[in-house]
Formats: C-alpha cells, sequence, structure tokens
C-alpha cells in the first residue's frame, strides 16, 4: 500500500483513505443528527398532544437517517 | 395477501318499546359497530340516557375510588354469576364504604394527635435536664420567672452580684436556664440575660416533671402509631376480602352504563329508534337471529349496500390468522389499513423478522433474547405484552438461522477464517470455510459467510434484499390501485416503477457486457418513465432518485449488523486480553474478566433489540409501505364488552 509515488503531502495513501473514510462518516453522521434533532423535537411534542402518533414520529424522525447510510457507502468503497 | 374483514352495513329499527331488548342483545354479540348519530334536519333526534344511568355512573365512580384508594390491580380472575354480583352490590358497596371511611377518619384523627403529641415532645425538650415540675413556674405574686436559653455560660455569682434572692437551674449543655428572682430585680437580671443571648421559650401548660412526661407521650405515641398501623392492616385485609366483588361490580357496572348510555348515540322519533352500524359480514346472520330472538322478531334488521366512495369510512378488523396476529400491533403503531386496502400484516411477518434476522445474525444473541422473550411471555398475562413477546420470538428465530449462515456466536467466529494474515482459529473445531465462488470487489463469496470480510459483497446483497422488498411494495401497490381505480392506472402508478428498474437493469447489464443490450435498457427505462409522468405527473418524475435513495438505505442492513459485531469483538478482546496477561492463575484479573464479558454481552443484547428492531421497522414504515401503503381507518370496536370477571 505504501508507495513513495502515491503518498500525499501529510500522509501516505492508506492514511488518506482512512481519513478521507473517517470525514465521510463523521460529517454525514453529524447532519443526520441536526437533522433529527429538529424532526424528533417536534414529533416527541405531536406525540405529547396524541399518543397515535409514535409511528409517524418514529417515521419522520429516522429518515435523515439515509444521509448517514450513504456516507458509510461511501467510507467502505474508499477503503475498497 | 389478506384483505380487511368484509363489513356489512346493518340497520335495526323498532318501537321504543323493544329498545332495552334489543340494546341488550347486541351488547351480548359483541359484533355491531355502532354509527353514532348526528342529528340533522330529518327530525330524528338523539334520545336520552336510560333512567338507571345515573345511578349506575355514581355507582361505578365510588366504586372506582375505592379501587384506587385500595390499589387494586387486575389479576387472575374468579368469575362470578353477574346478577348475583348486581344482587349484592349496593349492600357491599354500601358496607365497604361505610368500614373504609370510619377507618380512614380514625385513620386522619390519630395522625392528627401524633402531630400534636410531636409539637408537646418539641416544647418539652429543652427542659429535660431541669428536673423541676411545670407548675412551679407560674403563679407568683412576687417572683419573675425566666425560662430559656442562653448563647454562653451563665455563672452563679453573677446573678448574685445583683441580688441574693434568686434560684438558678441552668445546663451547661443545652444552656437552658430558668431563673427565679424577685420582681424587683427582674430587669437588672433580664438586661443581664439579654447580654448573654438570652431566648424566651414557652412553658408547657402541663404540669408535670419533664422526663416524665416524656416518657408518657412517647409511650402515647408508640400506642397510637400501633393503632394506625392495625387499622392499616385493617384496610389491606379489605382489599384481599373485596378485591374480587370490586373487579367484578366495577365490569357490571361498565356493562350497564355502556348499555345506559347508548341511546346518546343513536336515532330516535317520538316512538321509535333506528341503530345503524357495522358487522363483519360473516356475521350478519347471527346477528339478525339474535337480534329477532330477543325482540320476538318485533325489530326490522336490513343490510345497506356499501357505495364506493362509503368505503373510506367502513370501520377496519383485521382479519389473520393466530400466527400473524401479532403484527397487527405493528400496523396498528403506524396505522390501521383502510378498508379497501390490502392488509401488509402477513407480508411483514415474513419481511420484518427477516430483516431483523439479517441484521442481528447471532446465535448466542438470539438465544438470550429468545429465552428472555419466552419467560416474559410465560410471566406476563397481558395480550399486548404476550403480542410483543411473539414478535420478538419471531425475530430471534431468523436470527439463529442467519446466525448458521454467518458463523456467529457472541461475536465470535464459529468456523475458521481464511485471511491474508493466515488461518484464524474458529470456535467449533473442524468447522473449515469453504470459499464458494469469486465475488464484487474482489472478495470470496464463502460459507460461511465472515460478515466482516466481504462487506462489500454483503452490501449488494443488503441492497438485493432491498429491491425484492421494495418490489413486493410495487405490487401490492398495483393490487390497490387495480381494484380501486382500474388497472390502467395501476400500470402507469405503480407498473411504470417497475419498467424503470428492468430498463436500468438491462442498461446495467449491457454496459458490463459491452453488448446492445444497454440500448434496448435505455428505451425501456425511457418508456417506464414517460408512463411515470402520465401516470403521477411531473412529481413521480421529481420521485425518480427516491429509488435509488431507497434501495442504498437497505445497506443499513449490514452497517448496524457490522456495528453489533465489532461492539461484541471489541468485548471479547478485552476479556481474552485480560485473561492471557494473568493466565497462570484465577485471581482478580480473571473474576473483572467475567464481569467484563457479562457486562459487556449483555449491553449489546439489550442493543441488539433496540437496533436491528428499529431499523428493521423502519425498512417497513418508510421504505416498504412508501410504495403502497395508506392507512388510516377506523378500528372496528364493536358494542360491548369482554368479560373476564363476570358471566351471565
Amino acid at each position: 500500500m505504501v508507495d513513495g509515488a502515491t503518498a500525499g503531502l501529510f500522509l501516505d495513501a492508506a492514511g488518506m483513505k482512512a481519513l478521507g473514510a473517517a470525514i465521510a462518516i463523521a460529517i454525514t453522521g453529524y447532519a443526520s443528527a441536526i437533522a433529527e434533532k429538529d424532526i424528533g423535537t417536534a414529533a416527541i411534542g405531536a406525540m405529547a398532544e396524541n399518543e397515535g402518533l409514535f409511528g409517524k414520529g418514529l417515521i419522520l424522525t429516522v429518515i435523515p437517517e439515509t444521509i448517514v447510510i450513504f456516507g458509510l457507502v461511501v467510507a467502505l468503497l474508499i477503503n475498497q | 395477501m389478506s384483505r380487511p374483514k368484509e363489513m356489512t352495513r346493518a340497520v335495526i329499527v323498532g318501537h321504543k318499546s323493544i329498545l332495552k331488548e334489543t340494546i341488550d342483545a347486541l351488547h351480548d354479540t359483541n359484533l355491531f359497530h355502532v354509527e353514532d348519530f348526528v342529528e340533522d334536519e330529518s327530525g330524528f333526534k338523539i334520545s336520552k340516557p336510560f333512567k338507571n344511568a345515573e345511578e349506575v355512573s355514581k355507582k361505578l365512580v365510588k366504586i372506582r375510588s375505592i379501587a384506587n384508594y385500595l390499589g387494586i390491580e387486575s389479576k387472575k380472575p374468579v368469575v362470578q354469576k353477574s346478577d348475583a354480583v348486581l344482587r349484592e352490590l349496593d349492600s357491599k358497596l354500601n358496607e365497604l364504604d361505610r368500614t373504609i371511611s370510619t377507618k380512614t377518619e380514625s385513620i386522619s384523627q390519630l395522625e392528627n394527635e401524633l402531630k400534636d403529641m410531636e409539637s408537646q415532645k418539641r416544647e418539652i425538650l429543652p427542659y429535660l435536664s431541669i428536673d423541676l415540675d411545670f407548675d412551679y413556674y407560674r403563679g407568683y405574686e412576687s417572683l419573675k420567672v425566666f425560662a430559656g436559653t442562653l448563647k454562653s455560660n451563665l455563672e452563679a455569682s453573677q446573678i448574685s452580684s445583683i441580688t441574693q434572692a434568686y434560684e438558678l437551674y441552668f445546663d451547661p449543655q443545652s444552656k437552658a436556664v430558668v431563673l427565679f428572682v424577685a420582681k424587683n430585680d427582674a430587669d437588672k437580671v433580664y438586661e443581664l440575660l439579654q447580654g448573654l443571648g438570652f431566648k424566651e421559650l414557652r412553658v408547657p401548660e402541663r404540669g408535670g416533671v419533664p422526663s416524665e412526661l416524656l416518657r408518657s407521650i412517647e409511650q402515647r405515641e408508640a400506642d397510637v402509631t400501633r393503632r394506625i398501623e392495625s387499622l392499616k392492616g385493617e384496610i389491606e385485609s379489605l382489599k384481599t376480602r373485596y378485591a374480587d366483588f370490586i373487579l367484578a361490580s366495577d365490569e357490571v357496572l361498565s356493562i350497564e352504563s355502556q348499555k345506559a348510555e347508548l341511546p346518546l348515540r343513536i336515532a330516535t322519533s317520538e316512538n321509535a329508534f333506528i341503530i345503524d352500524g357495522w358487522t363483519p359480514t360473516e356475521d350478519y346472520d347471527k346477528l339478525v337471529s339474535v337480534v329477532n330472538n330477543a325482540t320476538n322478531g318485533k325489530a326490522y334488521i336490513t343490510s345497506l349496500e356499501v357505495h364506493h366512495e362509503e368505503e373510506e369510512n367502513v370501520p377496519v378488523e383485521y382479519n389473520n390468522s393466530k400466527v400473524v396476529a401479532p403484527l397487527q400491533q405493528v400496523m396498528d403503531l403506524y396505522s390501521r389499513p383502510k378498508y379497501f386496502e390490502i392488509d401488509p400484516s402477513s407480508a411483514i411477518f415474513i419481511t420484518f423478522p427477516l430483516i431483523y434476522g439479517m441484521i442481528l445474525g447471532d446465535i448466542g444473541y438470539a438465544l438470550i433474547l429468545g429465552t428472555i422473550a419466552l419467560a416474559i411471555k410465560k410471566a406476563m398475562k397481558s395480550d399486548a405484552v404476550s403480542d410483543l413477546m411473539n414478535i420478538l420470538i419471531y425475530c430471534q428465530i431468523w436470527s439463529i438461522i442467519f446466525g448458521i449462515i454467518y458463523g456467529e456466536f457472541l461475536g465470535f467466529s464459529l468456523a475458521s477464517a481464511h485471511t491474508a494474515h493466515g488461518i484464524t482459529a474458529g470456535l467449533i473445531p473442524g468447522w473449515e470455510t469453504i470459499t464458494l465462488f469469486e465475488s464484487i470487489g474482489g472478495e470470496e463469496f464463502t460459507f460461511p459467510i465472515h460478515r466482516s470480510h466481504m462487506v462489500m459483497t454483503m452490501i449488494g446483497l443488503s441492497v438485493f434484499v432491498g429491491l425484492i422488498h421494495l418490489n413486493l411494495g410495487f405490487l401490492f401497490g398495483f393490487s390497490n390501485i387495480a381494484r380501486h381505480h382500474g388497472m390502467k392506472h395501476a400500470i402507469l402508478e405503480k407498473g411504470s416503477w417497475m419498467i424503470i428498474e428492468l430498463g436500468v437493469l438491462l442498461a446495467a447489464v449491457g454496459y458490463f457486457g459491452g453488448s446492445a443490450l444497454m440500448y434496448v435498457g435505455a428505451i425501456v427505462l425511457v418508456l417506464g418513465v414517460a408512463m411515470l409522468a402520465m401516470g403521477e405527473g411531473i412529481a413521480g418524475v421529481v420521485e425518480l432518485p427516491s429509488l435509488m435513495g431507497n434501495a442504498l438505505s437497505y445497506a443499513r442492513i449490514i452497517a448496524v449488523g457490522l456495528s453489533s459485531i465489532y461492539i461484541a469483538g471489541t468485548v471479547n478482546d478485552i476479556v481474552f486480553g485480560m485473561i492471557w496477561t494473568d493466565h497462570s492463575k484465577i485471581g482478580f484479573t480473571a473474576i473483572a474478566a467475567i464481569i467484563v464479558f457479562i457486562l459487556g454481552h449483555g449491553l449489546n443484547t439489550i442493543l441488539s433489540i433496540i437496533a436491528p428492531g428499529l431499523h428493521a421497522l423502519r425498512l417497513q414504515y418508510v421504505e416498504f409501505f412508501g410504495k403502497f401503503y395508506q392507512g388510516g381507518g377506523r378500528k372496528f370496536n364493536p358494542f360491548g364488552y369482554i368479560r373476564k370477571y363476570t358471566e351471565e
């Protein structure tokens, strides 16, 4: 893996790959968290009014999770 | 695929003289969902509740408040005859009410006494060290008595410098002081005392020596406490004695109150009544015969035709086998299907536990969770809990199946693994990993599947499972629309998606194979998009990328699974590390290792319900249901009561 020609500025190629994967996961995870925070707050507010909304609230809350799944796929592809 | 139970709209008409019989019969069958009547210009009005309604609800309130006070919980029912309960109800209820109120009254009286004695004690305590009867503190003409506490010590010489006529009691420990002086010197002495931080205390009104008084109060206190305890014990024994009666009469009264208040929900004129509602079609004949029997054929019952546009409001009753029934809880959590929709309970009976199993896929955790679920199911009698536990058990069955496919047990690999770094032995000696064929991304497809070594293959497989799941959703949607709006709409709205998928598949095969199939695929794709645009308009075309998003979303199956493996693997590594540092003797580290092992896997077991459960659920709710499901059906809520503690 470590090859002078492919070495990056600070790290070798493997290191850059690992860093790239980490960034992909970290930022998408953070993005999901921000999105879910807002939706989750609203969903809990709605549930306080009507408990029957649990199912809908759960669904709406987990929708942004797809963002981090994409991040994960990208991270795995980088490490391929 | 099952649909909700077929319903028939039934209307019962009769003279008011048979209203009571009709209501009793309907209530007993527990098959008729009453539509509430809304007053309109037809001239019909809702009726008044039966005469006994007020009395029944009064008793119901009383019995519930007693049940609440005694803390009565539902328990294994002792079935009683309901007319026997009704006969005894008044006398028993009054007796119970009277006993409880006298007992609670005396308890509160005694508690007040306790509080009194507490304050008396507080008054006496400062004087405890001064052995002087309180009667000596008062009733003097020429003497002044100072009784209280000081901040600093008082010497007898300080008083004697003012006057010789004094009597001093002082306790240097509690700094309590009682001083008798002649009235003439009182002012000067008071000044002196104030300089020492004198604080006057009230002298208890009762006579007697403090220490004796205290002893007698404490004796009385113990006595009163004992009496309160015994009263509370008596109330507790009332609870055991009357629990069956309270539960049974609550049930009987609830039934009476339901019946008595039904006239508020139906249409009546001067002399006639109309009850409008729904009954499962299969039970319609039974309903007719029951009502006819009860009223000697005086009531007129007929079924009405259900119009297309009325189907929105038909109450929905599931129509599933006993095995699938627990999944109805999962459906209700989201939303009950509409009457004209496919009820996907039997589909998620397979897909939900299957995806859960694919995510968890560990024999060890599956066995632990399965055992816990069975135990809880045994211990708890509630239907809702037992349904949930059944779902958990279904999930664990699939987890065991996938656990065998993955060869995993509590994060350990059961079979030996061949990696670039050599061969790692598995937990079961002699179980060798077999390489089946080359897979994508330069990975080898093996049995058992080592998930952490073939991530790309597993992502591909997960997405493939996802596509099957999504297409099942499209098929359901197709069937729903075909039934409701006709075949043409179904093909345009849902069929187009499948044609688009086919186009992409052909194009991909053509692209990688370098054949002309690519162009065929492209044409099919364009055709599909055009059909979609016709079916759903521009909104459908805008939705196109969501297909990719939905399919990729299934990558979470491997992603969440891997996280569980890594947690389990980390726990195992830590434990083995600890044991290996100290393998010569069984000492502290070995015990610590066992604790870490239990705690770590305990945590991961809990996570093994939450993470795979929520993600599997989300794949049903968002990805699968999004393709066809509307929901929002009304619950079929028959007029009646499921008796637990009484019988006719």
